[in-house]
């Protein structure tokens, strides 16, 4: 329980500091720039002015027109294929803003739609990642069986190096398109696809707003709408492989020290006992996982950590730290019969 | 096929028929008001430019200047306040970009910014959530213990009732804060925090752009980022409890999968046992392995009833395994269940199964491991079914 009170504790801390962190670097990197362009936006306007002759409560008219046709150059935002591409943007909390419902009800339906979209999302983006995480490690298993090597095991650095490149890759290949059929550079095109994917969505930079796409460039349509739902299934696989064990072990440290803390129960002193030898291995392990999660050395767990007769009747709900590769474990094919079984025995 | 890869397609298919009624819907309320207004705009702009006259590119170049000169207007951005809210927006991912990088080193720290901070955040945010949802158990264990009441455990339906309640009035709060605020209605404030605590963060409402705020009124400013991280953990909590569970499901059911292989293996014909992968699929479950391969043919195919079988029971408890008690009481119920289970669940793999899982030991690790869902592809009464599933909706 303690340990769990300093993680949160040390996790809120590590944020606060990375914000304000983070805003000390944006400041200085931004700050001068938008200065020096607030500056040359007002003496181009002040031009304007005097060229045409606007009093201040005309060029607010212009103003407000301006703004409110905003969208509407983009093109038609909520026919279908517009639609669409906002529905994606709710259920997937890319959220862009280049369009958002301005109708009450259209609001109103908007939040419901969230309420049950989002997390169908999220469940439905991690379970497509994990089935491609357990494919991508039998390939690669499969792989260094052909290549001869002598440990086919998939560690986790593996496995970690290949998500990373297919991320790079994800990014790359929608940079290459958008930087051609948006006219961005590759640069920005980069940077819209990062920020699509990792779900910011600014909306400094939208796709299809150019030349009424929505409506007439189909295919680059269906190709923009494949792309960020696959790029977020590469990049929920990422985070599945990663950060998920992180989020889980919350639920089986708050169950263990649950366990603890519930009323004795007469029958289950030895169990109870079991159980808290079990616990503060598991929160070893949850400790050291967490310092050595990129390492080779956290693959191959000490198998003699998990004594099964030790944990006989009292059932600690299941490990999660390190769910996908502890079933890489018996994934595996081992060089002789022997090592399996010893590895089963073991477990 | 396997319960994971049906499980998978299952959401596949339901977030594309989603996203699909959701287009059509969005269609219906929005489209005919969008016509409306470009029309009265397209009106306006016609008005505008005859009686100033001006031409089309004049009023062009107008435009351009008056949207670069929107963010400009609701003050500085990228003082120390602006870039504050701005890291905000980023690592949270709610993204209004009512204020986004305009140089291209901005961009840069910007995305090693975000690879860092959004996985720090998603973290803690569910650390904090947890904490929260253990700190409300305790809190309603001891309230209904205040009230004499007779059973004192703090059932998963309770947990699902005070998170709903607590995010509904954080929303309200919110909404009451900021309409006051900002001087929006009620329902706008609403959708704003709402939108905000989501992260879709649109952008088309955001707080502290009126009036040079950022930069004029600290306590303000310090409210609304206060109130979106505390928010954020709130929902956050509710989402570890309601959410967090569904998500790791495929992977314990693969963990599941490798018990059973490992078992089959450990079990088959002494000698033989080899686990070589079936090439032609490499996500059913390998056949060959354990060396059971008399029966392995058969068996196969019977797997494969008792998965789809598995498979329906799963989607039903699923729905209904909210409303299941907590798992103290359950984990009693496991380990009287689990033996009978498995002898019905070997059955069709070979005969002396069930004894040798008692003689080895390997019963606990399966008890420990998959203990939900092991049982789940045996055919067993729904009775035993529906207890074990109580526990996967106590995870």
């Amino acid at each position: 329980m303690r340990t769990h009170n300093i993680r949160t504790v040390c996790l809120i801390v590590s944020m606060v500091f990375y914000l304000l962190i983070g805003a000390a670097v944006f400041a200085a990197l931004e700050s001068e720039r938008e200065s020096s362009r607030k500056k040359a936006v007002e003496q181009k306007l002040k031009e304007m002015k005097e060229k045409f002759g606007f009093t201040d409560s005309d060029f607010t008219q212009i103003e407000t027109v301006a703004l409110r046709s905003e969208p509407h150059r983009a093109g038609r935002q909520w026919k279908f294929a517009g639609a669409f591409y906002f529905a994606i943007t709710v259920i997937t909390t890319i959220g862009y803003g280049h369009t958002a419902p301005c109708t009450d009800a259209g609001k109103a339906f908007c939040m419901f739609y969230a309420i049950l979209g989002i997390p169908l999302t999220l469940v439905m983006f991690q379970s497509v990642g994990e089935r491609i995480n357990t494919c991508v490690r039998f390939v690669f298993s499969r792989v260094k069986h052909r290549l001869g090597l002598q440990k086919t095991d998939v560690s986790m650095c593996n496995m970690v190096l290949v998500g990373l490149l297919s991320c790079a890759c994800t990014l790359c290949i929608g940079a290459a398109a958008f930087s051609h059929f948006e006219g961005w550079s590759f640069f920005n095109a980069y940077y819209y696809c990062f920020i699509t994917l990792t779900t910011i969505g600014f909306g400094d930079f939208v796709a299809l707003q150019e030349k009424d796409a929505l409506q007439k460039r189909y295919p680059y349509v269906l190709f923009c709408f494949t792309y960020i739902l696959v790029g977020l299934t590469v990049i929920g696989a990422f985070l599945n492989l990663i950060v998920l064990r992180f989020l889980a072990i919350s639920i089986e440290e708050d169950v263990s020290s649950e366990n603890q803390s519930s009323e004795p129960k007469d029958t289950r002193d030895g169990p109870e006992s079991e159980a808290q030898t079990q616990n503060l291995q598991c929160k070893e392990d949850t400790l050291k996982l967490l310092c050595s999660c990129l390492c080779c050395d956290a693959d191959y767990y000490s198998p003699a950590h998990f004594d099964p007769d030790e944990m006989g009747g009292h059932c600690n709900p299941v490990f999660y730290n390190s769910i996908s590769y502890r079933v890489d474990q018996l994934h595996i094919v081992p060089s002789t019969p022997q090592e399996k079984v010893i590895h089963l025995t073991l477990r | 096929m396997k319960r994971q890869n049906v499980r998978t397609l299952a959401l596949i298919v339901c977030t594309f028929t989603y996203l699909l009624v959701g287009a059509a819907i969005f269609d219906a309320l929005e489209s005919q008001k969008e016509t409306s207004q470009r029309k009265e705009l397209d009106l306006k702009k016609l008005k505008l430019l005859s009686s100033f006259n001006l031409s089309t590119e004049d009023f062009d170049e107008l435009e351009k200047v008056v949207l670069q000169l929107k963010p400009h207007k609701a003050g500085v951005q990228w003082k120390f306040a602006g870039s504050f809210y701005f890291a905000i927006t980023v690592i949270t991912t709610i993204g209004y970009g009512h204020a986004a990088p305009s140089t291209d080193g901005g961009k840069a720290f910007c995305m090693l910014y975000a690879l860092l901070g959004i996985p720090l955040t998603l973290v803690m945010f569910q650390s904090v959530g947890e904490r929260i949802n253990t700190f409300v158990r305790y809190l309603l264990r001891r309230f209904k213990k205040c009230l004499g009441m007779r059973r004192t455990e703090v059932s998963m339906v309770n947990m699902v009732t005070f998170g709903f309640v607590s995010c509904m009035s954080t929303l309200c709060v919110g909404a009451l804060a900021f309409s006051h605020f900002e001087g929006w209605s009620f329902f706008h404030a609403y959708y704003y925090c709402f939108i905000t605590l989501t992260t879709i963060g649109f952008g088309d409402y955001v707080a502290l752009q009126n009036e040079q705020a950022l930069q004029t009124q600290p306590e303000y400013v310090a409210f609304s980022f206060i109130y979106i991280l505390t928010g954020l953990a709130v929902i956050g909590a509710f989402l570890n409890l309601a959410v967090l569970r569904f998500m790791t499901m495929n992977a314990e059911d693969e963990k599941r999968d490798a018990e059973q292989r490992a078992l089959l293996a450990h079990n088959g014909q002494a000698g033989h046992v080899h686990c070589s992968m079936d090439p032609g699929s490499p996500l059913s479950t390998p056949s060959g392995c354990g060396g059971v391969s008399g029966v392995s043919a058969s068996g196969a195919a019977s797997r494969g009833l008792r998965n789809v079988y598995a498979e329906v029971l799963h989607f039903q408890s699923m729905c209904s395994c909210l409303w299941y008690k907590s798992r103290e009481k359950l984990q009693y119920s496991i380990p009287m269940i689990i033996p009978r289970d498995l002898s019905t669940s070997d059955i069709e793999q070979g005969d002396g199964y069930s004894n040798t899982l008692h003689s080895n030991g390997c019963v606990c690790s399966l008890q420990r491991h998959s203990a939900i869902s092991s049982v789940s592809t045996g055919l067993q009464s729904i009775n035993t079914y529906r207890r074990l599933n109580k526990r996967r909706s106590s995870i």
